[in-house]
């Protein structure tokens, strides 16, 4: 399975990669499905989400951005590149004075008024939206491509790429576990079936209690998890910081997580960001439910 | 509501008399120089600073590449718009009151932002931008005026009170509405949502259906700046008084639920500016319809082009929506005038 998934990659890669051997320009497909093309490597970046700026700094082209948006924290050095508003409201007039040749959208975050009237003013967008692990691989080395940053980027790309197929080869066997994942306290949140995360739940060889819900990421109750009874509840935070959201849950002696102490903080950051860091949360996930399994 | 408040300008002077139109004129004057100043104040600030000369240079057709984008492009018909929907929801205000005659009609009152709010909402839910988000705001702020009008008639004759009374409870169901598709909307699209509801200058495309419906609006209700002044009077002194006061009232309310529609779907449901400047210019200006709606258009107008500069630089380069900032500027100064007037 695994050798299959990497040659359909590597042929998806190739038969992406042959109209460039001929064509002048740089042209690569978004995830709105849209041909972005740019006469020469982008030199003047602009990522309009956190995710994005990572996307850009892991594809090689960290010193080629020249705005970001609030939360662009990681890497370290993003923190000190010019900050054009937020991305749910950029300020149009600082991006557009930094004279960007190229724009990094979050297809479902940045408001859609905005940024069509960035595609307006004739600048290029590159919309992003990684769904799947392989979404990330190939985003970094879309995203590389056109930054003229190929060799970096495929490298980064290829490296998260069998990190991930590590994981699932590992894991793949492991005795099934129910897990909640708790994105957000109040109101309760958490991830269906479609979500990345949910593919980080299976990746690990969980079993993620609702994923049938219909929506992405659902609004759920106390009762509904109390009914689901989970074996691990894994929870984000806000910012790195979580005690109480945890805590909460141990009030429920009924939960088979309570019972177990099988309740686990996962930095947010590590697995909320659809961006190479979420190799290392998926690798903490995992051992979180290698625990809960060892604690049966 | 209006015999409550400061009469001494409302008996309304004979037209051609000299102290007539230097009542009118002056204050006319004063405005629409605020008007013009806040303007260039509006294209000369944003967050990228251009010096005042640059910005001159754009207008006489030179500066860079650059600078003519940020000021042609970006603020030039943002300021318009702000210009525009300021007056259009602060005539719409008056309107309402008039044809109310309640001192807390505003242009929102009657559900017709409501209406706007769960078109617009809807189109943003389904990803659509632009051109469709303002297109089914128009068609739900058409609708809603429609069905407040249809079910105010009912069987019988409507009345203001009526009127007020199904657009009241209309607007109800559709804030019940709303909250429901916040509730069930994606947690990424809730920012969104909520600048619109807020109302932010983000929206407008063009400020030209805006400008041109706001003109339109004010020539067609020049001749009847008499009628209006005895309508809000009440009912039947201007019946006594020989204005047809259902046509009259009917073509208010056709007037005010266009300007309103228009406004939102230019800018989203900019909130205070259509209650608070009919009332501040009244409080200052008295109550003579000849010049409280023109006065209206022009501080209306004024106000939003203000708060929306301060909108998007006072926190540069995060951005707040302007229902924030017309709020804070407007409260105080309304309340000032307010106790001032005791």
């Amino acid at each position: 399975m695994p050798h299959l998934r990497q040659l359909c990659s590597a042929a998806l890669l190739l038969t992406g990669l042959i109209p460039f051997a001929w064509a002048d320009a740089l042209c690569v497909l978004d995830d709105k499905g849209r041909q972005v093309c740019l006469d020469q490597p982008a030199q003047r970046i602009a990522a309009l989400s956190p995710g994005a700026t990572e996307l850009v700094y892991a594809a090689g082209a960290g010193d080629q951005v020249v705005a970001v948006v609030a939360y662009s924290d990681y890497p370290p050095e993003a923190r000190q590149v010019t900050s054009v508003g937020s991305h749910t409201r950029v300020d149009m007039e600082t991006l557009i004075a930094l004279q960007p040749d190229l724009v990094i959208g979050w297809v479902t975050g940045n408001p859609v008024e905005q940024t069509e009237r960035l595609e307006e003013l004739g600048l290029p967008i590159f919309y992003l939206e990684p769904r799947t692990f392989e979404d990330v691989s190939t985003a970094i080395e879309r995203m590389a491509h056109l930054a003229g940053t190929d060799t970096d980027g495929l490298a980064v790309a290829e490296d998260f790429r069998q990190g991930i197929d590590t994981l699932r080869q590992r894991y793949q066997d492991s005795s099934p576990i129910s897990v909640f994942y708790q994105v957000w306290k109040e109101p309760l949140m958490t991830v269906n079936g479609d979500h990345l995360i949910h593919q980080v739940i299976e990746l690990c060889g969980g079993e993620n209690v609702f994923a049938d819900l219909p929506r992405l990421i659902p609004r759920i109750d106390v009762e509904s998890v109390l009914t689901a009874n989970p074996e691990a509840i894994l929870a984000g935070g806000m910012g790195e910081e979580n005690k109480e959201w945890l805590t909460d849950w141990t009030h429920y002696s009924s939960l088979q997580a309570t019972q177990q102490s099988n309740l686990f903080f996962i930095p947010p950051s590590l697995i909320q960001r659809p961006t190479p860091r979420m190799l290392a949360g998926a690798q903490l996930f995992c051992e979180k439910l290698e625990i809960a399994r060892a604690r049966r | 509501m209006h015999d409550a408040e400061p009469s001494n300008h409302s008996a309304a002077p004979r037209p051609g008399h000299t102290s007539f139109s230097r009542q009118i004129g002056i204050p006319l004057l004063t405005l629409s120089l605020a008007a013009l100043m806040a303007m260039i104040f509006s294209i000369a600030h944003g967050s990228s600073s251009i010096p005042l000369q640059d910005v001159i240079a754009v207008f006489t057709g030179q500066g860079s590449d650059l600078q003519r984008t940020l000021i042609l492009e970006l603020r030039l018909p943002r300021t318009l718009s702000a210009f525009a929907t300021g007056g259009l929801l602060a005539l719409a205000g008056a309107l309402m009151q008039i044809l109310l005659r309640n001192p807390l009609a505003d242009p929102y009152i009657l559900g017709i932002s409501g209406g706007a709010a769960v078109g617009a909402l809807t189109a943003m839910l389904a990803g659509l931008g632009g051109f469709l988000i303002s297109g089914s705001a128009l068609i739900g702020a058409l609708s809603a005026t429609l069905l407040v009008f249809g079910l105010a008639h009912g069987t019988g004759s409507w009345t203001p009170s009526r009127l007020l009374l199904t657009g009241v409870v209309v607007a109800s169901g559709w804030g019940a509405v709303i909250t429901l598709m916040l509730a069930l909307s994606p947690p990424q699209r809730l920012p969104g949502m909520l600048y619109w509801l807020m109302g932010d200058l983000s929206y407008a495309r063009t400020p030209w259906p805006a400008l041109i419906i706001l003109l339109m609006v004010c020539l067609v209700l020049t001749p009847f700046g008499r009628s209006l002044n005895v309508l809000a009077r009440g009912p039947l002194q201007a019946a006594a008084l020989g204005v047809a006061v259902k046509p009259m009232e009917a073509l208010i309310y056709i007037l005010a639920s266009l300007l309103t529609a228009v406004a939102v779907t230019t800018a989203g449901s900019v909130g205070f500016v259509g209650l608070i400047v009919p009332h501040m210019l009244r409080l200052m200006l008295g109550n003579d319809q000849r010049l409280i709606l023109p006065a209206c258009v022009l501080a209306g107008g004024t106000l939003l082009t203000l708060a929306d500069t301060l909108a998007r630089t006072i926190i540069a380069p995060e951005q707040l929506p302007v229902g924030v900032l017309t709020a804070l500027l407007g409260v105080p100064t309304f309340l000032f005038l307010l106790y001032r007037s005791r």
